[in-house]
């Protein structure tokens, strides 16, 4: 091998020497910077995006359609503002959680105003929730109490109370919050949710198949709630459906969660009666046979539990046995379409 | 020079450097180990530019640390509660600038009780320059668009109208902080300006239902005080509560439980989330005021876990039948 001549030899080192220094300044300056890290201002990026920048939802006209969604006679009172995981809590504080636990993408608000009276406003969400299925789930277990159904929308999909209105459109939970209860901004409202229905573009394929799956006597409209994740505390019921039924007089809620297959049905099934023996639940003798060993008391309270080919069924705190029995087997006669095999039997 | 010379060259020129190469990386190494800092990062605020929020309490008085009065009328309730408590001239000396920090954390109307009723606040603000404050400051900081919290929460003009200097926050407001004992309190930058001058310092606000919390009451008033991204704080939210009632020492909290919002909080949306419970709170010691507030909520003391984590750091008591609380009626 030749050797490097000493003039090339000496300027390699001057070259090795000057980037060794380089490096060297560097790593002093990480190590300065690093003493003055700030969690308070780094701690989580959740910088505003700007709505131009991305916008909300595309129109053939690919801009921001918020503003285009009002309702007529209402003006912009503010510019839509979009908000993504990070930043969620800014606009809905300690609910965020809810949301970005359910696949929560992106929030658009915007408020619109009256013309003719600037106490009438308005405010419209629109949460992303990735999927049908999200939204429907964020929106199921916030369903007011006092709901009122619109012919608007499908029983399970939609109400409004007094001053809101509230429904999913595809992937997208909406909620339309009004500064009043006045009829004028009810019927705005209504308006803006048909704008909303005819104009924001959603895969119309994409719907919830489970919700077929109730047996439609009894069932009350649009109690149906959907859990995505451990349902009634009990951790590994994902996906749980629940819905209430009057039977006899008597309220009873029913879940239903499907799971890859039979055995895993089963299996989950006698976890979960595990799980409520554990937290204090007695077998109880059933007055149908069929029930017989998935039959609890809980605190005063009936709780039955099976599976039926690759769903678990329950009631959940029934007031009245004879009801929530009724209610059971209304369940297995209707799965017993789906498989012969009542597995858990 | 033969190949075989060069070869033997070669090969001490590559152990020579080899060797060095070695004692390079073992350089490193050791630099590495003693540079590493277990502790992780410090903030960058300096010891000396801490600031430490100022003690607003009154002293106590035997039988007056809590009171509260069920009626309709917000107005009237807040009077019969400071009278009973032993009128605002206890809480507010002649000359006083008083603090009200009011939860005004939403852009929302109102009467969806996510945020302190606007006449309640005013009534206060009233209240406290009736006792002969010379000033009143009535400030909280909304992260998202304060300005639209104050305006549309209906705080803002009737605060200024009954004579409330209304501050919001702005960055140079902000000063960092450290609770002494605290563990999530550290360099911490909080809401500070507003109430260095003020001698007094009152908390306003509504009884929620809480997604992450179980309940916001005057405890969780004072997460309004925090600035810097505080939502990392939600990961052990008990904690922070309770640190923020170790941290604020208030002359008066007043907890609002004329209409309770039970489901849905902390931003609620419908007004069929609210429930009237025609109920004024009024104490000196916000955890107390706070383990009856839950009762409103159809919560019990052990299912809020700051209130314990609160009175063991000796920021109130949870047990508030022990501060033998003034019970009144007014229509």
């Amino acid at each position: 091998m030749d050797s490097v001549p000493g003039r090339a030899r000496h300027l390699e080192s001057a070259v090795s020497i000057c980037l060794l220094a380089v490096i060297f300044l560097i790593g002093i300056g990480v190590f300065i910077k690093q003493s003055d890290y700030d969690m308070s201002r780094f701690g989580i990026s959740a910088t505003p995006i700007e709505p131009q920048s991305q916008p909300p939802v595309l129109t053939r006209e690919k801009k921001p359609v918020l503003t285009s969604l009002k309702p007529q006679g209402f003006d912009a009172l503010s510019e839509t503002e979009v908000y993504e995981p990070e930043n969620l809590y800014e606009k809905i504080n300690g609910k965020a959680p809810l949301y970005i636990d359910s696949g929560f993408v992106k929030l658009f608000t915007q408020r619109f105003v009256s013309e003719s009276d600037e106490d009438l406003w308005m405010e419209l969400f629109v949460y992303d929730m990735a999927t049908t299925k999200n939204a429907f789930s964020v929106y199921s277990v916030q369903r007011r109490a006092d709901a009122d159904i619109l012919s608007l929308f499908h029983p399970s999909n939609g109400y409004r109370t007094s001053n809101a209105l509230y429904f999913i459109h595809g992937k997208y939970y909406i909620e339309l919050i009004g500064s009043s209860e006045s009829g004028e901004l009810s019927k705005a409202m209504k308006a803006a949710a048909q704008n909303i229905q005819t104009s924001l573009v959603v895969d119309k394929a994409a719907t919830i198949p489970e919700l077929s799956l109730f047996p439609q006597e009894n069932l009350i409209p649009g109690s149906t709630k959907l859990y995505l994740a451990n349902a009634f505390g009990f951790e590994g019921l994902s996906d749980t459906f629940t819905a209430q039924y009057k039977i006899d007089g008597e309220t009873i809620m029913v879940f239903l969660s499907e799971q890859p297959g039979i055995t895993e049905a089963k299996t989950m099934a006698e976890n979960y009666r595990k799980f409520l023996i554990e937290n204090g639940a007695i077998p109880k003798k059933a007055i149908d046979q069929s029930l017989e060993g998935k039959t609890f008391d809980f605190y005063g309270t009936t709780e039955i539990v099976f599976s039926v080919g690759q769903f678990v069924v329950g009631i959940h705190e029934a007031e009245n046995q004879q009801a929530a029995e009724k209610v059971a087997r209304l369940f297995v006669e209707k799965f017993r379409m789906f498989t012969e095999a009542v597995s858990d039997e | 020079m033969s190949n075989k010379e060069n070869n033997s060259f070669g090969r001490r020129r590559f152990l020579a450097r080899a060797g060095k190469a070695g004692i390079a990386i073992a350089g490193c190494g050791i630099a590495s180990y003693l540079l590493y800092d277990p502790t992780g990062p410090r903030p960058g605020v300096e010891a000396e530019d801490l600031v430490t929020l100022a003690d607003f309490s009154v002293p106590r008085k035997q039988g007056q640390t809590m009171c509260i009065v069920q009626g309709p009328d917000r107005t009237k309730t807040v009077n019969k509660v400071i009278e009973l408590l032993g009128g605002i001239e206890r809480f507010v000396e002649s000359g006083d600038t008083v603090a009200i920090k009011p939860n005004v954390a939403f852009a929302t109307p109102a009467m969806l009780g996510a945020t302190a009723n606007p006449e309640l606040v005013a009534e206060v603000v009233r209240l406290c320059y009736k006792g002969g404050a010379k000033k009143v400051i009535v400030t909280d900081n909304p992260i998202n668009d304060p300005a639209s919290c104050f305006t549309l929460s209906g705080v803002g003009k009737a605060a200024s109208q009954a004579g409330g200097k209304v501050v919001l926050p702005k960055t140079h407001l902000f000063k960092h902080t450290t609770l002494t004992d605290g563990r999530l309190i550290k360099n911490w930058p909080i809401f500070y300006e507003p109430f260095e001058k003020a001698d007094k310092l009152i908390g306003i606000s509504p009884i929620k239902h809480h997604h992450r919390a179980g309940a916001s009451m005057s405890m969780k008033n004072w997460y309004g005080l925090l600035g810097g991204r505080r939502n990392v704080f939600h990961q052990d939210i008990n904690t922070i509560i309770a640190e923020l009632a170790m941290m604020v020492k208030p002359t008066l909290v007043i907890l609002d439980g004329t209409e309770v919002m039970m489901t849905n909080g902390p931003t609620g949306g419908s007004v069929s989330d609210l429930k009237r419970a025609n109920t004024m709170i009024a104490s000196t010691d916000c955890v107390a005021a706070d383990s009856y507030g839950c009762g409103l909520l159809n919560l019990k003391i052990s299912d809020l876990p700051y209130l314990a984590k609160a009175e063991e750091a000796k920021a109130g008591t949870n047990n508030y039948k022990s501060l033998n609380p003034i019970f009144a009626t007014i229509s």
